[in-house]
C-alpha cells in the first residue's frame, strides 16, 4: 500500500515537472500562430482562434533580415564546429600518445581555460579584430567559438582515442605509415563518433552565444540568429508572433542536435567521472 | 607503450596557437589594461587605482552581491530540482524515456531564446503568467514582472532554472544508475528505511556527480550573459546587473575599458578558484 501511495506521488510530481517543461514551449508555439491582433486581446487566448502561418512566420521570413541571421548562425557555426574537432582530435591524439615535457602543465592550461569568463576576453579580443580588419567579420567569430570549444573537443576526443588500443597505430608506423598517417587512417575512422558529438556540441555553443556576436559584429547583414532576435525584442514596440516565430525556428536545430547528443555531453563535461 | 618523441608537440601545437591568440593573448591585455589604459598610453599610466576604485564603488559592490545571490540561488535550485526529478525517473517509472525527453528539453534550447519566451509570457497584459493568476483569482491587476525592481529577480532566476536544471539532472540520473543494486538491498536486509537508504546509500555514491555538477554549474551561471540580456539588460535600475553584464556595459556602452577589465579580473578570478577542484579531478584520469 505504502509502495503504491509513493508510486502515485512520484508520478503526480512528474506531471507537474511536465507542465512546467512543456508551458513556454505550449505558449511559443501559440504565440507564433497568432495575428498581431490577437496578442493583444484582453484577456489573451490559450490557442489561436484561427493558427495563422502568415502573421508570425511569413513576415519574420519576409520582411525581417531574419534569413540572413540563419544563415550567418550557421556559416559560423558549422565552420567553427569543424575546425574546433579537427585541431581538437590533433590534440587529443597529442595527449594520448605522446609523453613530453610539460605534458601535465598544458593539460591543466587546456581545462583551466574553459573557466575564463567571456566579458574578459572579448573586449580586447574586439580591439585586436578591429587592428587585423577582423571586426564585423564571419572569421573573426569563426576564430573565437572555435576556440571557446577546442578545451572541450580536445579532451573529450583525448578519451576517446585512449580506447583505441596503441597497437593499432604503431602496426601502422611499422608498415611505414608517417605519425600523421597513422593517426589520419587508422585512428581517425576509429572515433567517428566522439567527433560527431564534438561537432555537435561546438555547433551548438556558437548558436547560443550572444555576447561574442554581440561585441563583434555592428552591421545587421552579420547578426546571428540570437543577436538578431534580441535587437527584434529591443524595439519600442515588440511583435510578440514575428518574435516567436524566429524563436521557434532558432530553437529548432539546437534541440534536435541536442536529443541526439546527450549522452555524449555527459560524458565530455564531468570528464568521465560518469561512467556509463 | 606512449612514446617520448617530440611530434607529441607537432600534434597540440594547433590548438595551443589558438588557445594563444584567442584566450592567452586578450587574457593578457585584459590584466595589463586593469592596471593601465594600454590602448592609448601602453603601460606607462600604471597604477592600482581600479582596483581601490572597485572596493568602494557601490555600483560593483552591489552587483557582487547580486551575482552572489543569483549564483547561488540558481545552482541550488537546479541542484534540487534536478536531483528529485532525476530520483523520480530513476524509480519505477511508466514511459520513462518519454518523461526524459521532455525532462531535457529546455536545456536544449539556447538560453537567449528562453529568455525571449520567458519575457514574452511575463508580458503584464498579454503574457499567460498573469492570464493564468488571474484566472486562479490570485491576482487583481496585471503584475510588472519585469519591469518592478523587487520582483525582476526572481522573476529572471525561475527562467533561468526552468532552462538550467535539466543538465544537473542529467548527471545526476546518470550517477544514480551506477549505483549497484547490490547495495540498496543490503540496505534493505539490514532495515533501512526509505530516507535512511537516500542517506546512506543514494547520497554517498552520488556525492563526486553532484559536485562536478555543482561546480559546473557555478561556473556557467557566473557567465550567464544573454538570458539576462534579452530580458532586462541588467535592469530596471540596476535591479538584474550582474558582474557580467556590468562589465560588458562598462565596456561596451561606457568605454571605460580600464575599469571594465579589472571589474573582468576580479570574475575571473573568482571562477578559477571556483573551478580548481574541477580541473584536479578531471585531470585525476589522466
Amino acid at each position: 500500500m505504502r509502495a503504491f501511495g509513493t508510486r502515485v506521488l512520484v508520478h503526480l510530481f512528474l506531471f507537474v515537472v511536465l507542465v512546467f517543461n512543456l508551458m513556454p514551449f505550449f505558449w511559443m508555439i501559440s504565440t507564433s500562430l497568432k495575428t498581431d491582433a490577437e496578442v493583444h486581446m484582453i484577456p489573451p487566448s490559450w490557442w489561436p482562434r484561427t493558427p495563422t502561418l502568415e502573421e508570425g512566420y511569413g513576415k519574420v521570413l519576409m520582411w525581417t533580415n531574419f534569413p540572413r541571421y540563419f544563415f550567418n548562425s550557421t556559416v559560423v557555426s558549422l565552420s567553427a564546429a569543424l575546425i574546433s574537432t579537427l585541431v581538437g582530435a590533433l590534440a587529443g591524439y597529442g595527449f594520448s600518445r605522446f609523453y613530453f615535457r610539460g605534458r601535465t602543465f598544458l593539460i591543466g592550461v587546456l581545462l583551466a581555460s574553459q573557466m575564463l569568463p567571456g566579458v574578459l576576453l572579448v573586449g580586447p579580443y574586439f580591439k585586436m579584430l578591429v587592428r587585423i580588419g577582423l571586426y564585423d567579420s564571419h572569421l573573426g567569430l569563426i576564430l573565437a567559438f572555435s576556440t571557446l570549444t577546442l578545451p572541450f573537443s580536445a579532451w573529450l576526443l583525448k578519451g576517446f582515442i585512449d580506447t583505441v588500443p596503441h597497437e593499432l597505430d604503431e602496426a601502422a608506423l611499422l608498415d611505414g605509415c608517417t605519425r600523421l598517417q597513422a593517426f589520419v587512417r587508422v585512428v581517425f575512422p576509429l572515433i567517428t563518433p566522439g567527433m560527431v558529438a564534438t561537432i555537435i556540441f561546438a555547433f551548438l555553443l556558437a548558436w547560443g552565444d550572444l555576447l561574442w556576436a554581440l561585441c563583434l559584429t555592428t552591421t545587421d547583414a552579420m547578426a546571428t540568429v540570437t543577436l538578431g532576435l534580441s535587437r527584434l525584442v529591443t524595439q519600442f514596440r515588440v511583435i510578440w508572433p514575428q518574435l516567436m516565430a524566429g524563436a521557434v525556428i532558432a530553437a529548432f536545430p539546437p534541440m534536435i542536435l541536442y536529443l541526439l547528443l546527450q549522452n555524449y555531453l555527459v560524458k565530455g563535461l564531468t570528464g568521465g567521472a560518469v561512467k556509463e | 607503450m606512449k612514446s617520448k618523441s617530440l611530434s607529441g608537440y607537432w600534434f597540440i601545437l594547433p590548438c595551443f596557437i589558438l588557445l594563444l591568440g584567442v584566450l592567452g593573448v586578450p587574457m593578457v591585455m585584459a590584466l595589463l589594461n586593469s592596471f593601465a589604459p594600454i590602448w592609448t598610453k601602453g603601460l606607462s599610466g600604471f597604477t592600482f587605482a581600479y582596483y581601490r576604485k572597485l572596493f568602494v564603488d557601490p555600483v560593483f559592490l552591489n552587483s557582487l552581491i547580486r551575482t552572489v545571490y543569483f549564483v547561488g540561488t540558481t545552482v541550488a535550485l537546479h541542484l534540487v530540482l534536478g536531483l528529485g526529478v532525476a530520483l523520480a525517473l530513476n524509480s519505477a517509472v511508466r514511459a520513462r524515456r518519454f518523461f526524459r525527453v521532455i525532462a531535457i528539453l529546455p536545456w536544449t534550447v539556447p538560453d537567449v531564446i528562453a529568455g525571449l519566451v520567458w519575457a514574452c509570457m511575463y508580458d503584464p497584459l498579454s503574457g499567460i503568467l498573469n492570464e493564468l493568476l488571474h484566472r486562479l483569482r490570485l491576482i487583481a491587476s496585471p503584475v510588472e514582472w519585469l519591469a518592478n525592481p523587487t520582483l525582476v529577480m526572481p522573476s529572471v532566476i525561475l527562467a533561468d532554472v526552468w532552462r538550467g536544471y535539466p543538465f544537473v539532472m542529467l548527471v545526476l540520473l546518470a550517477g544514480l544508475q551506477t549505483i549497484p543494486r547490490e547495495q540498496y538491498e543490503a540496505a534493505r536486509v539490514d532495515g533501512a528505511s526509505a530516507i535512511q537508504e537516500f542517506l546512506y546509500v543514494t547520497l554517498p555514491n552520488l556525492k563526486p556527480m553532484i559536485a562536478i555538477a555543482t561546480i559546473l554549474d557555478m561556473i556557467w551561471q557566473t557567465r550567464r550573459f544573454g538570458l539576462i540580456w534579452v530580458m532586462t539588460e541588467g535592469g530596471p535600475a540596476r535591479a538584474t546587473e550582474i558582474l557580467s553584464v556590468l562589465a560588458y556595459r562598462q565596456y561596451f556602452k561606457f568605454f571605460n575599458f580600464e575599469y571594465a577589465s579589472a571589474i573582468s579580473v576580479v570574475l575571473a578570478l573568482f571562477l578559477l578558484l571556483i573551478g580548481i577542484p574541477y580541473i584536479r579531478m578531471v585531470s585525476q584520469r589522466v
